[in-house]
């Protein structure tokens, strides 16, 4: 078990090396000097600025020597700071010689979209699991081609045009859910309890849409799981014994259908990190996707790249856990009899 | 064999219905400019934001624009965006995938790293990044999107080719001296075709579900040519007063994505032979 973690560890060093050739690729993607172009984009960008930036990526020197002095820098995970928010990190906080904390950029929206994202994955699960045992023991009767018909829409539907739509109906024709930002105007005037529930009835629709999106994936995930688990022999052994319906399905069939689900939540990881752009920016949520977005649009490079790099590495984190989770929970790869 | 699999697929009532739908979408956007009633960037300030009625059954938009022409007009567009980008992803992917499958050794590892590299980079903002610093426009949404998506083909060519190659009529080919190109252009390639289909056609719907997304942050397909992403970007700043301007677009999205996906899910469903259709 120690030595698959060590050797699963290590995978990640000659992937974390790739993505970060890709990130650095990318900044060079623009076309002509990015000084040039940084400073054509954004009003703000001043000569200082520029100069502070040729600096910054070493852009006198060849390329390969700045992809080198770039990795020794993230290494460290210095990212910079951002041209466009008044110098903050990009990262993590920094102390000024004064003593005042500068929170980093990312430190700031990192929890937000993390805290929405585990929000929505929890509701999804909660409803993907039932549903998709439903639709396995219902097989082909009319329970589970509603559910089968409900998943078709859940792939399809453009999950922006469906905050769209919410939005305008519960936010501004009802006008029972507020349709923007985090916290209400008078947030910091409210109790405690105002407070909690001030910031429950900003993060419903957030939260909600992009679980009602994600649900199709996993309850059909679960579907199929379930459905292979039904023709293994130890299931047709359980009901040969006179095991009741509901304990085959429950003891016997669900622990090892949900076991792969494990892998599928954390191989979702990407989608919901690059997903929550969309979203963050139509309800103008200060998360990691409008930061980017943002950023983006104003050839903010420094928090591009430390973007792609951190939301790159949450991905590998996220899948790492996801196998540690699995090989705990499954007997087989704990003891080593089966090799991943 | 795969003339078999789409008549098995069609048996299915859900992916027959995938299957018309994709064919009407198709016929309305190439009948556009025969059956517009309008020219889809006309204005007319004496028409603006008007409700669907007989005149404009899917009303106007804030130009005076006719909403379906401009729909229809659209459709051509995200349509064109969806092949072009799986056809781009599915070129790569078998290349890529081939190449790996068929040489092995240090070049398979090399390109199973690669795509362990792209899978671990959310590929939304790799997108958006890529895109905003090109300028956007239709060609490099089509290209960003191909370039961004081929690891699940190569990952699945790949692993048909494996599988491919430890079968008898392989190894006898191998062994009457056959050369690599006859190997993996008249054996394996042909045999992995079936599954490559079902992966495009449901890459299809993923690739036009982005490109409305795109488009709907203004990084897609640029006006005043139309797409249905960017109508509904417009219909967000008139959600007020006008729901028809957000309401047709997106369902057009969702009806096209639909019938793609119901489609591939049929085709995958007739391909698996563990699926129940095939008992």
């Amino acid at each position: 078990m120690i030595k698959y973690l060590i050797k699963r560890v290590l995978w990640m060093i000659p992937l974390l090396v790739g993505i970060s050739l890709i990130s650095f690729f990318i900044m060079h993607l623009a076309p002509g000097d990015i000084t040039s172009n940084e400073a054509s984009f954004n009003p703000k960008a001043s000569e200082e600025s520029r100069q502070r930036l040729r600096e910054l990526y070493n852009l006198d020197k060849p390329v390969i020597v700045q992809y080198g002095l770039w990795l020794k820098r993230m290494a460290t995970l210095d990212f910079g700071t951002s041209f466009a928010s008044h110098q903050k990190p990009v990262f993590w906080q920094t102390k000024d010689k004064d003593g005042n904390v500068n929170k980093g950029l990312i430190q700031e929206a990192l929890p937000i979209t993390l805290l929405i994202n585990v929000l929505g994955l929890m509701i999804t699960l909660m409803l993907a699991i039932p549903l998709g045992i439903i639709a396995a023991s219902t097989y082909n009767r009319w329970q589970d081609k509603s559910i089968t018909l409900f998943n078709f829409i859940g792939f399809s539907i453009p999950g922006f045009w469906l905050s769209l739509l919410l939005m305008y109906w519960l936010g501004v024709v009802n006008n029972w859910l507020p349709i923007s930002g985090l916290h209400s105007l008078n947030y910091e005037s409210l109790d405690a309890f105002g407070k909690f529930k001030d910031s429950v009835n900003h993060l419903i629709l957030p939260v909600l849409i992009p679980s009602i999106t994600g649900l199709a994936g996993i309850t059909l995930f679960v579907k199929n799981g379930m459905l292979d688990v039904f023709h293994q022999d130890y299931i047709t052994t359980a009901r040969a014994k006179g095991l009741s319906e509901h304990k085959v399905v429950y003891t016997h069939a669900l622990r090892n259908a949900l076991l792969p689900l494990i892998t599928i939540v954390g191989l979702s990881i990407p989608g919901l990190i690059g997903g929550s752009v969309i979203a963050e920016t139509i309800f103008a949520i200060p998360g990691m996707g409008k930061l980017f977005y943002d950023s983006v649009m104003m050839r903010d490079f420094p928090v591009v790249m430390g973007i792609l790099t951190i939301g790159s590495a949450l991905t590998l984190v996220g899948n790492l856990i996801a196998d540690i989770a699995y090989a705990w929970a499954d007997p087989r790869v704990r003891r080593g009899v089966v090799r991943d | 064999m795969s003339h078999n699999i789409f008549k098995k697929a069609l048996a299915n009532p859900l992916s027959k219905a995938g299957f018309i739908i994709i064919v009407m979408v198709f016929l309305l956007a190439m009948l556009a400019p025969v059956i517009s009633p309008y020219d889809p960037d006309e204005i007319n300030v004496k028409a603006i934001l008007l409700g669907p009625s007989w005149q404009h059954w899917m009303g106007t938009d804030g130009l005076g624009r006719d909403v379906l022409s401009r729909m229809l007009f659209g459709g051509r567009i995200s349509l064109l965006v969806g092949l072009v980008a799986v056809g781009i992803s599915t070129a790569i992917g078998i290349l890529l995938g081939a190449i790996a499958g068929y040489y092995r050794g240090w070049v398979d590892t090399l390109i199973m790293r690669l795509v362990d590299v792209m899978l671990s980079i959310p590929s939304f903002f790799l997108i958006l990044a890529v895109i905003a610093f090109l300028t956007p426009s239709i060609v490099n949404v089509m290209i960003v999107i191909g370039l961004t998506s081929w690891m699940g083909v190569t990952r699945l060519v790949r692993a048909e080719f494996l599988s491919l190659s430890g079968r008898e009529f392989v190894m006898a080919s191998r062994t009457l001296g056959a050369k690599d190109a006859r190997l993996i252009f008249t054996h394996l390639l042909p045999n992995s075709l079936t599954p490559i289909i079902v992966s495009s056609v449901l890459g299809i719907a993923g690739a036009v579900l982005m490109e409305s997304g795109l488009s709907f942050l203004g990084l897609g397909v640029q006006a005043p040519q139309a797409s249905w992403g960017n109508i509904l970007t417009d219909g967000k700043d008139y959600i007020q007063f006008a729901w028809w301007l957000s309401l047709f677009p997106g369902l057009a999205i969702l009806i096209t994505v639909l019938g793609y996906n119901l489609l591939g899910e049929g085709l995958r469903d007739a391909l698996d032979p563990r699926s129940s259709s095939n008992k």
